[in-house]
């Protein structure tokens, strides 16, 4: 398994600290309530720990993704409890719109609320680094969790960067999760991005 | 009487685009808001629109909006335009500086319209 030094790990929380951040602060624009986050922590898992980390109870998940590349390559998830999908878009959208045509916009604002999240995240990270990450459009998926990380292509041994963060919303408590999939040499490009930061961050 | 106003949302995402109509329409029940899904149906439809103001999505399908903005200035030189996008990186704000558009962050938000619909007025 990939492992970090004491101080790479450090160092990527801090900078996934100040990407979380901005997301929360995105979500909280989305669902106009107070959002809180959890400090994230970070683990490296392969495809079926992380699979069973996020299905502990075999509950179907709505996960959005986006691929990214440039600095490194990653393809990104943004998972919720597929339950909480309607709440979350009825929070967005407000009370006005009738449950019929609410369900029939789910799927493309779940779309839109990954694509913001995930971009938040993904776009600090990119300016800390001081790099450019391009994303492509983001794709919808309801599933396992098996399902829901195999449904982006990435190969089975591809090693799942877990971000868990609780979404707690003042009204409605939310579980989201956020994954980062890389394979061995994007992780590198990570790590690379990683030690450069740190490098500055010393005055080098 | 004056030609009402019109502003064009360009988005491929529907509840973008429903919820810029919406906050628009609230600030100014008198103006006309225009739709287009992609960069492409912007450009095709923008000479026949004149639109005092173009707000682009940048990540959608086809050329996108950064591209679509360059194409934008030409065929109609007297519309504002601004990006309006989850993509925060600096390179896409620096972009925007270039090109001499404005640019907002998303989630859409009534008051990121409010500032967006105020660059008329200046």
């Amino acid at each position: 398994m990939f492992n970090l030094s004491e101080l790479q790990h450090d160092a990527l929380l801090e900078i996934f600290n100040i990407g979380v951040g901005h997301a929360a602060s995105a979500m909280s624009d989305i669902v106009k309530e107070e959002v809180t986050m959890s400090v994230p922590s970070i683990s490296f898992l392969n495809r079926a720990e992380a699979a069973s980390m996020l299905g502990q109870d075999g509950a179907r998940i709505c996960g959005i993704s986006q691929h990214f590349e440039g600095a490194f390559k990653t393809e990104a998830l943004l998972m919720f409890p597929e339950e909480k999908s309607l709440e979350i878009v009825r929070l967005m959208v407000g009370e006005a719109m009738p449950m019929a045509e609410l369900t029939e916009m789910e799927q493309e604002a779940m779309s839109e609320i990954g694509n913001i999240i995930l971009n938040s995240c993904i776009g600090t990270l990119a300016n800390i680094f001081g790099q450019q990450l391009s994303g492509s459009l983001p794709m919808y998926h309801v599933g396992s969790s098996e399902e829901i990380l195999t449904a982006s292509g990435s190969p089975a041994d591809a090693i799942v960067l877990m971000l868990h963060i609780d979404f707690i919303l003042e009204k409605h408590e939310i579980h989201g999760y956020v994954a980062f999939i890389l394979d061995m040499s994007a992780l590198h490009d990570l790590q690379d991005q990683v030690d450069r930061y740190l490098a500055k961050a010393m005055g080098g | 009487m004056p030609t009402p106003t019109t502003v064009l949302v360009v988005d491929d995402s529907r509840v973008s685009r429903l919820m810029a109509r919406q906050y628009i329409l609230a600030a100014h029940p008198d103006w006309i808001v225009e739709e287009a899904n992609t960069g492409e149906e912007a450009l095709q439809r923008a000479e026949a629109l004149a639109p005092a103001l173009v707000i682009l999505d940048v990540n959608m399908p086809g050329m996108g909006g950064v591209a679509a903005a360059e194409q934008l200035r030409v065929i109609c030189p007297q519309a504002r335009i601004t990006l309006l996008t989850a993509n925060v990186q600096s390179a896409i704000r620096n972009r925007a500086q270039e090109l001499g558009i404005g640019f907002a962050e998303k989630p859409i938000t009534e008051e990121r319209i409010a500032k967006v619909l105020a660059t008329l007025d200046a």
